[in-house]
């Protein structure tokens, strides 16, 4: 009887015993990772200052901006280190001639070619956080393409992040602007929106009496995919003298065949990357392309329901340059070339001039070194 | 077999953390922020004793304010993930059983979607809502996988499959419906992903995690016993419908704590337990805290893995652990087979 009342009693203890060692684990590592989170932020914004002052020696002067979705931002008054999230805001950069002051690029960035050699920070959807740390910007710039969590972390971190928005091809000229503001190029934004502006106005001129052509603009095929209203690409067609024949609040609609047939589009536009025509050097390029699109057009000849529309029937294929996916500078290079194909009756009286004054003002665009190919048979023909 | 003492249980619990150490120096180290390993000792060492101002400011940020936030919030949904399996395994004494199955993960899915479609700049509403979401389907689930009142076990794991299908469908639908941009990171969720890391409390987050392991815990042998049948462990004294409260209250906890800070990470839960039983046998009182810090491991190795061998771009964790562990769960099962 006694012996069991020791027994009971020790296994007692020795279960307390457990659960009071239990419990002071538990509280053990409870401590360690609350402090390790404290540091790490105390540490974020310390390091932030830190940071600028080791560059500049002196506590950095900074400004507060609102971006384009509305987020308050301190950014340095002096920028000297940007990362780009996206191909297009690096592109801007580098209209701008503030290509010195890249520092990181994310994955895609192919425009201009010199670019690619910049150190990259991963895709723009879930880019390396690590790696932008590491490239220690004092500026970075995201968009649309960009997550939120993505912005949110590097903002926790203590890192300026710039969110542009553009749905429009004015939108485009206006996250020029910005950039240009908050990384002090504004003469060289203003001078190249002014240059730009220009050019659109003088398209507008030209195709005030045309009427828009209603296209189909296919992001993907397989399931086929369009533009909604609000994107600039739907806009980029409007200046073009196009319209997209989708209209829906959605941004990139899954479409289907039925509803194709029943709009039935004059004319089916591809981004040349869609042909299989992108690999490759630019000249190489160049002789693919008319070899591309009349691959695909038998392609879309076999198809039960392809063959059906009109504009299949009647060859009315376009393919743009890549540059229609970016909100960038080049979007305007795409909508001119664009316009040329849609409205040739408009751009034949003048063609060969107004061809030559076009490949004319691409050279001359600042920071833009090389003439953009264009990618039309007789953009190719001319440049042999 | 030895019989199992406290002293064999935390001698096995050290080795284990041991080698969670040994990874978790390993992945401070590696990166797309190339350091060496005397800075990142240095870095700790100086960041230990509060000599802050001596550490260069990207190595800071990188160790203090990237790295050793992600490896927690590994440690933290590996264990959370392992332990939850383990409990509900036991729970519906079916091998098979993860948090996955019972539909947890695609509730919580279905919240973080409406957090992105209407809240989609907020911080914190991604993690709260996705973990309503997912106690939202686990209380469903479980009312849903009731026979006479009773928690009956196959009902339970079909009302778990039933509801992530529907689930699926009403994501799919909103995927299909909703515009912009802010589904994009959707993709990376569903796949699981612990680039979340410096957005969420992990001092907190500890603390839920260390109480329910320690509440699922108190009934290890418990657990034991109804293992071998209810109606045994009923005669052997054991309140059964309590201990099954308490486990599937626990280990949903668990679930919607992983699952809330760092999506779908699968095979983690259906795996470790499996792993742990092999090595060191099915008593709940060393699988429970075993579990846990291979499912630590497991994570942290996986996530550094995702980080590092594409860098820099990255995968999500969640294909890396699926990628590993389907083969390693195949080999499981040809074993057991042979």
């Amino acid at each position: 009887m006694i012996s069991r009342g020791v027994f009971l009693l020790r296994k007692e203890m020795q279960r307390t015993k457990h659960h009071v060692a239990c419990a002071s684990i538990v509280a053990l590592i409870y401590g360690a990772f609350s402090s390790a989170n404290a540091w790490a932020q105390d540490s974020s914004a310390a390091a932030q200052k830190i940071g600028t002052e080791r560059l500049t020696g002196m506590p950095a002067a900074k400004r507060t901006v609102i971006d384009e979705s509305g987020r308050k931002v301190e950014v340095p008054a002096r920028v000297r280190r940007i990362v780009t999230l996206a191909p297009n805001l690096a592109e801007i950069v580098y209209a701008l001639g503030a290509q010195d002051r890249l520092v990181g690029v994310s994955n895609f960035t192919d425009y201009p070619a010199e670019a690619k050699s910049k150190p990259s920070i991963g895709m723009p959807v879930n880019p390396s956080l690590e790696a932008i740390v590491g490239a220690r910007p004092d500026l970075v710039l995201a968009t649309a393409v960009n997550t939120w969590e993505t912005v949110n972390s590097l903002a926790r971190l203590g890192i300026a992040v710039y969110t542009t928005d553009p749905h429009t091809v004015a939108g485009m000229l206006r996250s020029i602007t910005d950039i240009g503001d908050v990384i002090g190029a504004s003469e060289q934004a203003q001078a190249l929106v002014q240059k730009l502006q220009a050019r659109l106005d003088s398209l507008k001129a030209k195709l005030a009496n045309a009427s828009p052509v209603p296209a189909l603009f296919v992001v993907w095929d397989h399931p086929l995919q369009s533009v909604g209203e609000n994107t600039f690409i739907a806009d980029a067609l409007r200046w073009a003298g196009a319209r997209s024949v989708i209209r829906t609040k959605q941004n990139w609609p899954l479409v289907s065949m039925e509803e194709i047939v029943k709009l039935n589009p004059e004319y089916i536009i591809y981004a040349e990357n869609h042909m299989g025509a992108d690999s490759g050097s630019d000249s190489a390029k160049l002789a693919n392309v008319p070899a591309a699109i009349a691959r695909h057009l038998n392609q879309l000849r076999a198809d039960e329901t392809w063959r059906q529309l009109p504009a299949v029937r009647a060859g009315h294929i376009a393919v743009v340059s890549d540059e229609i996916d970016v909100p960038a500078p080049g979007l305007v290079d795409v909508i001119e070339q664009l316009a040329q194909e849609l409205h040739p009756e408009i751009f034949q009286k003048q063609n060969q001039s107004s061809f030559d004054n076009f490949l004319q003002h691409r050279r001359n665009a600042p920071g833009f070194p090389n003439a953009r190919q264009s990618f039309s048979p007789e953009a190719a023909s001319c440049a042999r | 077999m030895r019989s199992l003492t406290p002293r064999r249980i935390f001698w096995i619990c050290a080795g284990l953390a041991g080698i969670l150490f040994v990874i978790v120096v390993f992945s401070l180290k590696v990166g797309a922020y190339p350091m060496a390993v005397g800075d990142v000792v240095m870095t700790l060492a100086r960041g230990a004793i509060g000599h802050w101002n001596a550490i260069p400011s990207s190595d800071r940020l990188v160790v203090f304010g990237l790295r050793l936030p992600r490896i927690a919030l590994g440690i933290l949904v590996g264990a959370a993930l392992s332990v939850s399996g383990a409990s509900f395994q036991a729970l519906l004494r079916n091998p098979l059983a993860d948090p996955y199955v019972l539909g947890v993960s695609s509730g919580a899915a279905l919240g973080a979607i409406f957090s992105l479609a209407w809240f989609p700049r907020e911080p914190w509403t991604m993690q709260a809502l996705a973990f309503v979401g997912a106690l939202v389907t686990i209380a469903a689930v479980y009312f849903l996988g009731r026979r006479g009142g009773q928690l009956d076990s196959t009902t339970l794991l079909l009302a778990g499959i039933v509801a992530a299908s529907f689930l699926s469908a009403i994501i799919m639908f909103l995927m299909t419906t909703l515009s912009g941009r802010d589904l994009r990171g959707m993709a990376f969720w569903l796949m699981g992903d612990l680039a979340t890391a410096p957005a969420v409390r992990l001092g907190f987050l500890f603390l839920v995690l260390l109480l329910t392991i320690g509440a699922i815990y108190t009934t290890a042998s418990d657990l034991n016993l109804i293992l071998t049948g209810e109606q045994e462990a009923h005669h052997l004294g054991v309140n059964v419908p309590r201990v099954k409260l308490v486990v599937y209250v626990g280990a949903s906890l668990l679930t919607g704590l992983a699952v809330s800070v760092s999506g779908a990470i699968g095979y983690v839960g259906l795996l470790i337990p499996h792993v742990i039983r092999m090595i060191f046998g099915s008593d709940y009182r060393l699988l429970i805290p075993a579990s846990a810090i291979g499912g630590a491991i497991a994570v942290t190795l996986a996530d550094t893995l995702a980080r590092t061998i594409v860098a820099p771009t990255e995968l999500p964790v969640g294909a890396m652990t699926a990628a590993i562990g389907a083969p390693v769960f195949i080999y499981l099962l040809k074993r057991r087979l042979a």
